[in-house]
């Protein structure tokens, strides 16, 4: 019997060996971040980080192959050099008709559950296929984008090493793209070189750091801005969905348009801070052009409604306020702490450059 | 084409479970899977506590204690709440995607006298805008963090580790 199954193993690799095909041995990949970031990881089981994946993955986010007309690719929306933004209150697609949403920041999206402004995708690989194929994204369907690959001379060999056979799919190709994707990991800031004394803020920043983390207590004299309640931890967001204060009638209904509950009305995802002075302008419409707009709203505008964020409600540096009624100063001392969160290694990181310039 | 409907599918999955916000889940670990409304909750036994919230000042809540909602559900609690069902724990979600986590022990009446309840109900009033239709309630808990406001669902699971 033993005998047997050396016969079968030594033609199984005779016979690799004689089509001179290299058998798949994918090398995995593996991701290093801060423990304290955690391990509540997305990475479905279906689809592991492998290196080979990892690398097709970078190659396609810059390939305009996948895009109607080979106009644009991932990366024509989304710049490393803004941290993975475009700069633009909403993109431009295919066909020049802007999107409805601003393009969101792709940083640490590793830890991320649910995608999108509204949190509707449960996954990278399924969010993914909403920007290939919306007609004001890329504007292709994934079969055609799968078949212009399939014909090219670079990637059949690229998906074998990466999935086991040269066919291309847009499950392989969505696949591919989250592989890399969650490579996209900033945890080098100024400010985690501060943390780990490496980095001395100045004297703004500093102040600014203790007031993005204190609640405001007017009664108790006690200054701040309270950023932490919904961008706090090491990632500096929570994945959380909140009405902060824009419209008392939003335009966009936010997530009550995925659930119908009248709660989620005007509810968008609470967006991480990390590299925030590079992702300009801000909000779900890029209806702020600067920081400065930013904690302007925060500070004087907050506009009431049914669905308005409880975290919102009546937290004032003034007794009875219902913005935050920062001083321009600490306004200002907030912005220079934010601007630590910049993180130039991130976005000069030659791995998740476009390798095709 | 397989894709699109595979996303939409998926998606639609998404909204459906997400679709009844004023109905609460209780899932997982449990006997009986529940979607209890607003009305099936105003059938249910009241019990009324006092606690402080993050203001300070001491409110009356009234509710249903959260373990007669795991009993519904058929979840391991009293007497069979031993062996491995120690190692079980019961996730609250919100809908704006907070969550906060109690062992069954910590709820259970056979380990402390703290009853836990759903909470509709602040001063003899409906919980106000943002925080209601229900809010779960620790009494004695000296930071509120876990007094998680719409609550969506309650899921019951064994820790994996």
């Amino acid at each position: 019997m033993k005998k047997c199954w050396w016969l079968i193993w030594s033609g199984v690799l005779a016979l690799s060996f004689l089509s001179g095909r290299v058998s798949y041995a994918p090398q995995p990949y593996v991701l290093e971040y801060p423990a304290s970031f955690g391990h509540r990881i997305n990475t479905p089981a279906d689809n592991p980080l492998t290196k080979e994946g990892v690398y097709l993955g970078r190659l396609l986010f810059y390939e305009k192959q996948l895009s109607a007309g080979n106009k644009i690719s991932c990366g024509t929306c989304h710049e490393q050099q803004r941290a993975f933004t475009d700069g633009k209150t909403f993109s431009t697609g295919v066909d020049d008709v802007p999107t409805d949403r601003n393009a969101m920041s792709l940083v640490n999206l590793l830890w991320v559950r649910n995608f999108f402004w509204d949190g509707r995708a449960p996954g990278l690989e399924l969010q993914a296929i909403t920007p290939l194929t919306a007609p004001h994204e890329m504007g292709q369907p994934l079969e055609v984008a799968a078949q212009k690959l399939q014909q090219s001379t670079l990637y059949p060999g690229l998906f074998n090493a990466a999935f086991g056979s040269d066919q291309i799919s847009g499950d392989r190709i969505t696949k591919a793209l989250a592989q890399f994707e969650r490579t996209l990991i900033s945890a080098d800031s100024r400010y985690d070189q501060y943390l780990e004394g490496r980095y001395q803020p100045d004297s703004a920043a500093l102040r600014g750091l203790q007031l993005f983390s204190t609640a405001p207590a007017p009664e108790k004299k006690i200054r701040g801005a309270n950023c932490t309640h919904c961008h706090g931890g090491p990632k500096f967001y929570i994945e959380l969905y909140h009405n902060n204060g824009l419209d008392s009638l939003p335009r966009d209904a936010g997530r009550e348009k995925q659930t119908g509950v009248a709660a989620d009305r005007g509810r968008f995802r609470v967006p991480t801070l990390r590299n925030i002075a590079l992702t300009a302008p801000y909000m779900h419409d890029g209806r702020f052009n600067s920081l400065e707009e930013v904690l302007d709203h925060y500070s004087e505008h907050i506009v009431s409604s049914a669905s308005l964020s409880p975290v919102l409600r009546q937290t004032s540096n003034e007794a009875g306020g219902n913005s935050l009624r920062l001083t321009k100063r600490e306004q200002k001392d907030i912005i220079a702490f934010l601007h630590l969160l910049t993180d130039s290694s991130f976005i000069n990181n030659p791995n998740f450059s476009n390798p095709f310039n | 084409m397989l894709y699109k409907l595979a996303a939409g599918l998926l998606i639609s999955a998404f909204m459906a479970t997400t679709a009844f916000g004023q109905t609460i889940s209780v899932e997982g670990e449990v006997t009986t899977p529940l979607k209890l409304s607003v009305a099936d909750i105003a059938k249910m036994k009241k019990t009324e506590v006092t606690a402080a919230d993050r203001d300070g000042k001491t409110h009356r809540y009234s509710g249903v204690p959260v373990t007669d909602i795991l009993q519904q559900a058929g979840v391991t609690l009293g007497a069979q709440l031993r062996g491995e069902n120690m190692a079980k724990y019961l996730l609250v979600k919100s809908g704006d995607g907070y969550e906060v986590l109690f062992s069954l022990a910590e709820l259970d009446a056979a380990f402390t006298d703290r009853v836990v309840i759903l909470a509709d109900q602040v001063d003899g009033k409906p919980l106000p805008d943002g925080k209601g239709p229900f809010r779960i309630v620790v009494p004695g808990e000296k930071k509120p963090a876990r007094w998680i406001w719409e609550v969506t669902t309650m899921t019951v699971r064994f820790a994996k580790d």
